[in-house]
């Protein structure tokens, strides 16, 4: 069972506290947004987790261990993949290259190996080249996969970022405003890819949306946050009619 | 990897993908290329044959350095450093204990390993100028504690190494040591492109400006930088024990910071992130001071600047680099791969955006 659960996390840079007493759990297969105004700390969570940032305070537990304060890549190595809400893709490398940076931890090849390009290194190589093809046709990114992906159209990009966390085969999802930037049939296929994952590989998903449509249309259950803490959590259609998120997002004055 | 091609993809098999000769006629033309090498050493005269040595052993150096700062991102100024104490562990090895070459060179490798790792220590913590001086300064521990065994031990002027011996066999002529040096290169360009094309060459590229993406990918970013230093010391510390017997002589003098800069500017100059930039850069910084010297010949100014042609040739040196970094950032390389696309695109003069690379 791979869970994730936060308990009480906090998070303060110098004097300002950017989070303040986090809880919330997500199941398998469950799609859980993470909504709030600007400078809540939703994509602050999302690092907390994944461990580029250290937690102040609190507990983080991913399939029923602690990784507080847990280095990076071990929390990677564990299953939590994410994306990044501006792509963060490795420029000057083909979009294959990208996704294959991502099965890093699934290699166990030797230095000294692969610079003579032993065979068990070729057999590994066309191995997980393999694997990265199934990702793409997952995303539908096929006819793309040579070009640099700086070439790309930032939508495309966003797709690649999205597919680069799936080529880990994670066991959680975090997905930083994966909708940001998309037009309307980008978002249709980011939707679609969205619950495809949760039908088929049924993985927890952490998903920071500003997307309110989406979000109420495809979360399972969501969690809002304003000024680091958070107001409400429940089904998308409960949370988003309660007074305190319309207040958070709108203001008291509003109408 | 990207290289440019006339029409799209021929590709069938997950492994061409990864092949490091694609097309059929990059393989023809590699073919010619090597022939050419291989028939070099028979009709060059013996400074263009010193030349070519020089160019070859250079760029195993110019090659360790272009995978740790041109993939990688690790800015090192510890170059000749490295390439010092390749030279000074065959010098005191063969001094001391009259060691052959079949144990200096591995000892040499050795000490570039293990001195990769303290080079890389700082790179954990510290990026850009920082890490630049920080290897800088064991460039200047590496120096001084070469120099001090030459006093201590009274080769005051350096330490004279006899030719690598096998059996009755002395590798003391020109045209055996081309062929060694070519052997050693082409085993040295293929170990790192081997590299580049798989799991630890991905990751030096990923950590390169992209650390914390790189880490949340599940990379031990530490592992990735400290594995580029080793092994990027280990082939410069080679290449020292190579020019320890090529030259036959290892002294302090002969690896000063200009060394490190002829390195850096072979990188830069070649174009960055690019084996064939590496190999290009070789070419042009170690041609460069002939070239400088043949025009002041030709120009009759040999004479007259007689006293100042080291002055020349190293602000001549300093322009071509300035003219490098605001004119052509991609270097030679960047050169080149724009005359394949003229020719390639001819009569049209812009790649398609979405076209096949």
């Amino acid at each position: 069972m791979a869970e994730l659960k936060l308990d009480a996390v906090s998070l303060a840079f110098g004097g300002l506290k950017v989070l303040e007493g986090v809880s919330f759990q997500a199941q398998d297969g469950e799609l859980f947004a993470l909504i709030g105004p600007n400078g809540a700390g939703k994509t602050s969570v999302l690092n907390c987790i994944c461990g580029l940032y250290r937690a102040g305070g609190g507990r983080i537990e991913f399939a029923g261990r602690a990784i507080t304060g847990e280095k990076p890549h071990r929390i990677a190595r564990m299953g939590v993949a994410r994306t990044f809400q501006h792509g963060e893709l490795f420029a000057h490398m083909t979009v294959i290259e990208n996704l294959l940076v991502a099965r890093h931890a699934r290699f166990a090849t030797r230095l000294l190996a692969e610079g003579l390009f032993l065979p068990a290194v070729r057999r590994a190589e066309e191995e997980h080249r393999r694997s990265v093809e199934e990702v793409l046709e997952f995303v539908e990114l096929e006819r793309y996969r040579h070009q640099r992906v700086d070439a790309l159209p930032f939508g495309i990009q966003k797709i690649v970022g999205f597919a680069r966390a799936l080529a880990m085969e994670p066991k959680a999802l975090l997905l930083d405003e994966p909708s940001a930037g998309l037009n309307r049939d980008e978002r249709e296929d980011l939707a679609r890819h969205i619950l495809r994952i949760r039908h088929e590989l049924g993985i927890a998903m952490i998903w920071v949306e500003h997307d309110m449509q989406m979000v109420a249309d495809l979360a399972d259950r969501v969690l809002v946050l304003n000024y680091g803490q958070p107001i409400a959590e429940g089904r998308p259609e409960e949370v988003l009619n309660d007074p305190r998120v319309v207040e958070a997002y709108l203001g008291t004055h509003a109408l | 990897m990207n290289v440019a091609r006339s029409s799209g993809y021929y590709r069938t098999r997950y492994g061409e993908d990864f092949a490091l000769l694609d097309t059929k006629t990059q393989k023809a033309w590699c073919a010619v290329f090597v022939a050419a090498l291989l028939a070099y050493p028979f009709v060059a005269g013996p400074l263009a044959l010193d030349l070519a040595n020089q160019v070859l052993l250079a760029s195993l150096g110019a090659i360790a350095l272009m995978l740790l700062t041109g993939y990688a991102g690790q800015i090192s100024l510890g170059h000749a450093g490295l390439l010092a104490a390749g030279a000074f562990t065959t010098g005191i090895l063969f001094k001391e204990l009259a060691a052959p070459f079949w144990l200096t060179l591995p000892a040499a490798a050795l000490a570039g390993a293990a001195l990769g790792v303290i080079f890389g220590l700082p790179s954990l913590r510290l990026r850009g100028l920082y890490l630049a001086v920080s290897t800088l300064a064991l460039h200047f521990i590496v120096i001084y504690a070469g120099g001090e065994y030459e006093t201590r031990r009274g080769f005051s002027t350096g330490i004279i190494v006899d030719p690598p011996r096998l059996g009755d066999w002395a590798l003391d002529e020109p045209r055996a040591w081309y062929f060694v040096l070519l052997a050693a290169a082409a085993a040295t360009l293929l170990f790192a492109a081997n590299l580049l094309r798989s799991r630890t060459g991905r990751a030096w590229r990923a950590i390169h400006g992209r650390e914390a993406v790189a880490a949340a990918l599940g990379i031990s970013v530490h592992r990735a930088k400290l594995s580029a230093f080793v092994v990027s010391s280990t082939i410069t510390a080679i290449a020292g024990c190579l020019f320890a017997y090529y030259r036959g002589f290892v002294s302090a003098e002969a690896f000063s910071l200009y060394l490190t800069i002829e390195y850096v500017a072979m990188v830069i100059i070649g174009g960055m992130g690019s084996l064939l930039g590496a190999l290009l850069g070789t070419v042009f910084v170690v041609l460069f001071p002939y070239a400088i010297d043949a025009a002041m010949n030709l120009l009759g100014l040999a004479e007259r600047l007689s006293s100042v042609v080291f002055a020349v040739n190293y602000s001549a040196f300093g322009l071509v680099m300035i003219l490098f970094l605001v004119f052509e950032p991609q270097g030679l390389v960047g050169l080149w791969r724009r005359a394949q696309d003229w020719f390639l695109l001819w009569p049209f003069k812009q790649r398609p955006l979405a076209g096949p690379r």
